[in-house]
């Protein structure tokens, strides 16, 4: 009977992520045309346009190697992979024993390096810009991203994903070192719009070629090969998403498995979740995407921001 | 209590690394306006620090200091710099003496070393406040680094209000807050201060074209 409910609990979560990925983009577009006096698409669009791109036939370059087909399968499998690790709803997530958070950092670098890998493979001249930007930019966003994430551990006391919230969720709210979680949550806020592409460093709307950076990535890409990429970077997006709103603020996320305290979990999980794309959308209509210079200059504060909580972590005790 | 006072020095810390952030993000900053809306911000935060710190001790001059904070240091001091700005029409420091990311690890480096400093006194010290010490210390460094790192008059000025706001952080934490006749001379100086560099960086434009204070090392006809 438990491992009956457990194995139901990684199939909702799995189904959750794919199927939510979808929307929350759709909310951001929306946010951001509301914004901009427009009406925008439905938020339902990017579920017709993937559906749309998966009965499309793909067309694959001949100068392409086994790379360029493999890769779209291998970056959405380890960000799937990444999200089924975390705890979304439940603080106890079933699959936790496959991996802490540091294996769910790698699963999302695995699926950088091979979506840089397939921008050089075809060798076009913007594919390839655009993966030596988006290296650069990984590996700029690493170092604040994993030093955040030691704050945080250091403070649960484990790597463990489901530790950590479940411990910060019992504690109703009282955290125990505020200032080391602010600059946690500021500096791993900066590197998710980093690492998802968003405004300050990519424009996900641009198909200007000089300025873009995934999409330069994705531009020999069609038919099901571009819709499982551009799912994987919703999915992306959404567990990143996820990671803030239940590391940092894990008020309300289910600690037990009665039905009631899972409804509970699933609705305030999707509240939070709806809320953070809002203030995303707000952040990329108020500012301009920085120069590609100036990129190191935010990741870099990023990664002081980061370090400072390791800092305070062991010296402000309150 | 000693759980209300835990989550009292628990929210005075918060209010403090606010401050920090503020500091970080001026240091980041490169456009001047920008700078100056960062030290009004910051010193939003200052004046509720303040407030905060006024409402745990019952200490009502401390009351006093932070509505000080807030038309001083949050009204008539940005609207004096941003009159500048508007007259000099420079928006942005375009030459810095250190650029931006080797400042940032720079600041880095002045708080871990604000914090080593005061390691050893901050046991000694109010039990509410004594975090609030290590990061006024760590204020008053950052400043005093925008001070030195950037070429224009403005943010120069800008470094020291962020200095001026951090020894006001670490005055309310080590002794919570100083008679209020010395509040009122310093803000009188600070005020005075704001003034002068208002006219000064005029006179700077005039003579040499350029709020740069490094010509001034130029010897000029």
């Amino acid at each position: 009977m438990q491992s009956v409910i457990q194995i139901l609990l990684v199939a909702v979560q799995l189904g959750l992520l794919l199927a939510l990925s979808p929307f929350v983009v759709g909310l951001i577009r929306k946010v951001k045309a509301r914004l901009q006096c427009r009406r925008g698409a439905s938020l339902f669009q990017p579920y017709a346009d993937l559906a749309k791109l998966f009965r499309k036939q793909p067309v694959i370059s001949s100068t392409t190697s086994w790379i360029f087909t493999a890769a779209p399968y291998i970056v959405f499998a380890s960000t799937v992979a990444a999200g089924l690790l975390m705890p979304v709803f439940v603080s106890h997530t079933p699959l936790n024993f496959a991996g802490n958070i540091i294996a769910l950092v790698y699963l999302l670098a695995l699926g950088t390096f091979f979506l840089i890998l397939a921008g050089l493979d075809a060798g076009s001249a913007f594919g390839g810009m655009g993966s030596s930007r988006e290296a650069i930019i990984a590996t700029l966003a690493e170092p604040a991203m994993m030093l955040s994430i030691l704050a945080i551990a250091l403070t649960a006391g484990s790597t463990n994903l489901s530790t950590i919230v479940h411990q910060s969720a019992l504690m109703e709210g009282v955290v125990v070192a505020p200032p080391a979680h602010l600059m946690a949550f500021a500096a791993l806020f900066i590197v998710t719009l980093a690492e998802t592409g968003r405004v300050p460093v990519d424009n996900p709307a641009t198909h200007l070629e000089l300025t873009m950076i995934h999409e330069a990535m994705l531009l020999e890409y069609s038919g099901r090969y571009l819709a499982l990429m551009e799912w994987a970077a919703g999915i992306k997006l959404l567990v990143f998403l996820t990671l803030l709103v239940n590391v940092f603020a894990p008020w309300g996320i289910a600690t037990s498995l009665t039905p009631a305290a899972i409804a509970v979990g699933l609705l305030v999980y999707l509240a939070k979740v709806a809320g953070l794309a809002v203030i995303i959308g707000v952040i990329e209509s108020m500012f301009a995407k920085l120069r590609l210079f100036r990129v190191p200059e935010l990741l870099g504060a990023a990664f002081i921001l980061s370090l400072l909580a390791l800092v305070f972590f062991y010296t402000l005790k309150g | 209590m000693p759980v209300s006072t835990h989550l009292g020095s628990q929210l005075v810390d918060l209010c403090s690394v606010l401050l920090l952030l503020c500091c970080f993000a001026i240091v980041a900053q490169r456009r001047l306006s920008a700078c100056v809306d960062l030290f009004a911000l910051q010193s939003a935060f200052l004046a509720a620090t303040a407030a905060l710190v006024a409402f745990l001790t019952g200490h009502r001059h401390i009351y006093f200091a932070a509505a000080l904070t807030v038309v001083i240091k949050v009204i008539v001091l940005p609207r004096i710099l941003r009159k500048v700005i508007e007259r000099l029409n420079v928006s942005r420091e375009l030459g810095m003496n250190v650029n931006i990311p080797a400042g940032l690890l720079i600041c880095g480096a002045l708080v871990i070393i604000a914090f080593f400093i005061t390691q050893p006194i901050i046991p000694l010290g109010y039990l509410l406040t004594r975090d609030s010490l290590a990061i006024a210390l760590a204020i008053i460094l950052i400043g005093f680094f925008t001070m030195i790192a950037r070429q224009k008059a403005i943010t120069q000025m800008v470094g020291f209000l962020v200095m001026e706001n951090g020894v006001f952080l670490g005055a309310t934490a080590a002794a919570y807050g100083m008679p209020l006749i010395v509040e009122l001379g310093v803000f009188f100086d600070v005020l005075v201060a704001g003034l002068i560099v208002g006219i000064y960086t005029h006179r700077l434009q005039d003579a040499f074209d350029s709020v740069d204070t490094s010509t001034l090392t130029v010897l000029k006809e």
